[in-house]
């Protein structure tokens, strides 16, 4: 199933006792009445069950837990060590993702292999609120996407709305959402605000043809930005994972130019650069579920973090490229910033020796200062 | 379960349908049944018009080995194989460790008496340290199917359960092939010379048997100046280049420099891992204060030698 054809539904939605009662579950069991259900005291032995199945991340994706969030929803994204970060909190309101990219790291850092959306939302606002008041003297940038795609479950959540109406008032607060899908229905509802910002993965589109299993196209992606960018909303774009693999010059370079084509440069917010990296666990996952891909045997080195990385001429080469693409593409004014690298290889490749996350925090933020 | 005493001829060995162990040294077994004779009977059953052993193989082979004869045996009544099968289990289960061969058999045959999928995980993975999954199931059976030839040598090398894995994704011949390349190492280099054979055959999508067939690494089978030893190295040498060309080259230049400047061995100049940074680590000791101004004009003089700048790497400074 690809986001294009039609949007995620579960095989069978499984909802804890405790989380009946909550205004978004019953939401959600309206939006998606067709789905089998199965109320369970607790998600515990199903999870065990999963895990102990021959491949519990593809099972995992096809059903949808309802559960309560008993720790904190807001986080610190947690960087890799030894690397620049960039001071980014998540919100885990979800986990998991119904997509099934070669490269996600979910596969190997989640135990629980179940899309799983937390619904005790008024514990997320109230914590939101809390943890916002604390952080006052400065523009806060957060996002919904880091352990589950921001939109691929929005159809039956709405999720999208609520954070837009709840962050369009904190001003001091740059709100991302942050999707590889086209589920932009109820982000089309809502009226743009200057501090929330729309990112869609990108990549080349061979990468995304064979290794964004259930993605839609990176014309797609752009198109859908396109809709939003021309109705007033800021958007953004991570180039994350940049894949190394014959042609990726010209793979990249389409894509950026597509991108340049299509959407406004005034209305992207920033673009952001990753290379491939992958914790050691994570290469037999990959071998096992994706044993056609080519893309974890490139030359690879162990980084000062433990992971896997490209050699770091070859890093450069790709990042100095892709400046090169978005240079040309009249993308040269959009903050770049660089995604888990050394200071090194941000003043090679940005001239910019960020002294750490908070530099590259005010990077980013810098052109929406005056929201404050 | 009722005893009984029988000779140890009229038993049919040839039937192992319980049997769990297969690599074993009677040694010091037989030097004890030599002092005290067998002590614990066998367990046996029977199947088919025959007498077959439950429990107790080793003890059997090394009776047979001295013509200790008649053995005192317990004679489990169990029909049922499945059942049956849980006396020579628990009784080892309750006695030692089992080995990652026998584990595998015992995974093998709880499947073939019919024992549950989810039951084998569930019930008896924890009693083995096996971790509850199908995926280790799978693991296992594949291990317990491998030749006679490749147990003995995963026995012998006391091979770890990864590297095994390794040799899982291998066919058969190709499993035939590689045992010579891994036996003169230990675990750690077994693993690397497997993991760089196996993924360099899906980076050049090709087959392990057709890069082992390469002249390259039939040029290393060959020489006769090479002892065993010297070759796996080479052919781990050669997988590693393979695998990382461009970090080899970097060395390589780094080296060539080096010698072109003829830096002398006791100072030591190591890059940083990878060539991640662009420091260089310059070690030197020195025995003496004119041992120590002896090395830094030494440095000195290297330093203003055109070749110098080239053994750092070519980034920008910070």
């Amino acid at each position: 199933m690809t986001m294009t054809e039609s949007q995620f539904y579960p095989k069978k939605i499984y909802i804890e006792k405790q989380s009946l009662s909550f205004p978004l579950t019953k939401k959600i069991l309206k939006k998606a009445r067709q789905v089998p259900v199965e109320v369970i005291k607790n998600s515990s032995e199903l999870i065990e069950r999963l895990n102990a199945s021959r491949d519990p991340v593809s099972e995992g994706k096809e059903l949808l837990l309802l559960t309560r969030q008993s720790g904190e929803f807001v986080k610190p994204c947690p960087c890799t060590p030894h690397h620049i970060g960039c001071n980014y909190f998540i919100i885990n309101s979800a986990m998991n993702c119904p997509l099934n990219c070669t490269y996600c790291i979910l596969q190997h850092y989640l135990t629980n292999p179940l899309v799983t959306v937390f619904v005790n939302t008024d514990d997320l606002w109230n914590q939101l609120d809390l943890f916002l008041s604390r952080q006052r003297k400065r523009i806060l940038r957060i996002g919904t996407g880091e352990l589950t795609d921001s939109l691929a479950l929005d159809h039956i959540t709405e999720h999208s709305q609520e954070c837009i109406s709840y962050f369009k008032k904190k001003t001091h607060v740059l709100f991302e959402i942050k999707t590889k899908t086209v589920n932009i229905g109820n982000i089309l509802k809502a009226k743009p605000a200057e501090n929330i910002i729309v990112a869609w993965s990108l990549n080349s589109p061979i990468i995304a043809r064979d290794e964004e299993k259930g993605c839609p196209s990176i014309e797609e992606r752009i198109a859908a930005s396109r809709i939003l960018a021309l109705k007033g909303f800021r958007v953004a774009f991570h180039f994350d994972p940049l894949i190394l693999y014959p042609g990726w010059e010209e793979g990249y370079a389409w894509t950026v130019h597509r991108l340049f084509r299509e959407v406004p440069v005034s209305q992207i917010a920033w673009i952001s650069l990753g290379s491939f990296r992958f914790p050691p666990d994570l290469k037999p996952i990959i071998k096992k579920r994706f044993p056609a891909t080519q893309i974890i045997y490139e030359e690879f080195i162990r980084g000062k973090d433990g992971k896997y990385r490209y050699f770091k001429p070859h890093r450069l080469k790709q990042y100095k490229t892709i400046m090169d693409f978005i240079k040309k593409g009249r993308g040269g004014a959009v903050p770049i910033y660089l995604c888990m690298e050394s200071r090194n290889i941000w003043k090679e490749v940005l001239n910019k020796k960020p002294k750490g996350k908070e530099t590259v925090e005010t990077l980013i933020s810098l052109p929406f200062g005056s929201i404050r | 379960m009722q005893s009984a005493t029988i000779p140890i001829k009229s038993l049919f060995l040839d039937d192992e349908r319980f049997r769990i162990s297969y690599f074993f040294s009677l040694d010091k077994l037989i030097q004890s049944l030599k002092h005290i004779g067998l002590v614990q009977p066998p367990i046996v059953a029977h199947r088919g018009g025959h007498t077959i052993l439950v429990s107790g193989w080793k003890r059997v082979m090394a009776c047979r080995e001295i013509s200790l004869s008649p053995l005192p045996v317990f004679v489990l009544e169990e029909e049922d194989d499945l059942k049956a099968f849980e006396v020579p289990l628990f009784e080892n289960l309750a006695a030692r460790e089992m080995s990652l061969l026998e584990k595998a058999e015992i995974v093998l045959r709880l499947k073939k008496f019919g024992e549950g999928e989810e039951t084998i995980v569930k019930r008896y993975f924890p009693l083995l340290a096996i971790p509850p999954t199908l995926q280790s199931m799978d693991t296992y059976l594949s291990i317990a199917e491998f030749a006679p030839q490749i147990k003995k040598f995963i026995h012998d090398k006391n091979m770890t359960l990864v590297t095994a894995q390794l040799i899982s994704e291998l066919n058969p011949l190709e499993r035939n092939l590689v045992i010579p390349l891994l036996e003169p190492f230990g675990q750690n280099k077994q693993r690397e010379l497997l993991e760089g054979l196996l993924e360099l055959s899906r980076k050049r999508r090709i087959p392990v048997e057709k890069l082992i067939s390469s002249q390259k690494i039939q040029g290393v089978l060959s020489s006769e100046k090479l002892s065993p030893l010297q070759k796996s190295d080479q052919i781990r040498e050669l997988l590693h280049r393979n695998m990382a060309p461009a970090v080899h080259a970097w060395k390589d230049t780094l080296d060539s420099t080096l010698k072109k400047l003829r830096w002398p061995r006791e100072i030591v100049v190591s890059p940083s891992p990878y060539f991640e940074d662009n420091d260089l680590e310059i070690k030197f000791s020195a025995k003496s204060a004119s041992d120590f101004q002896k090395k830094l004009s030494k440095l000195e003089d290297l330093a203003a030698k055109d070749d110098f700048p080239g053994i750092f790497p070519p980034y920008d400074d910070d």
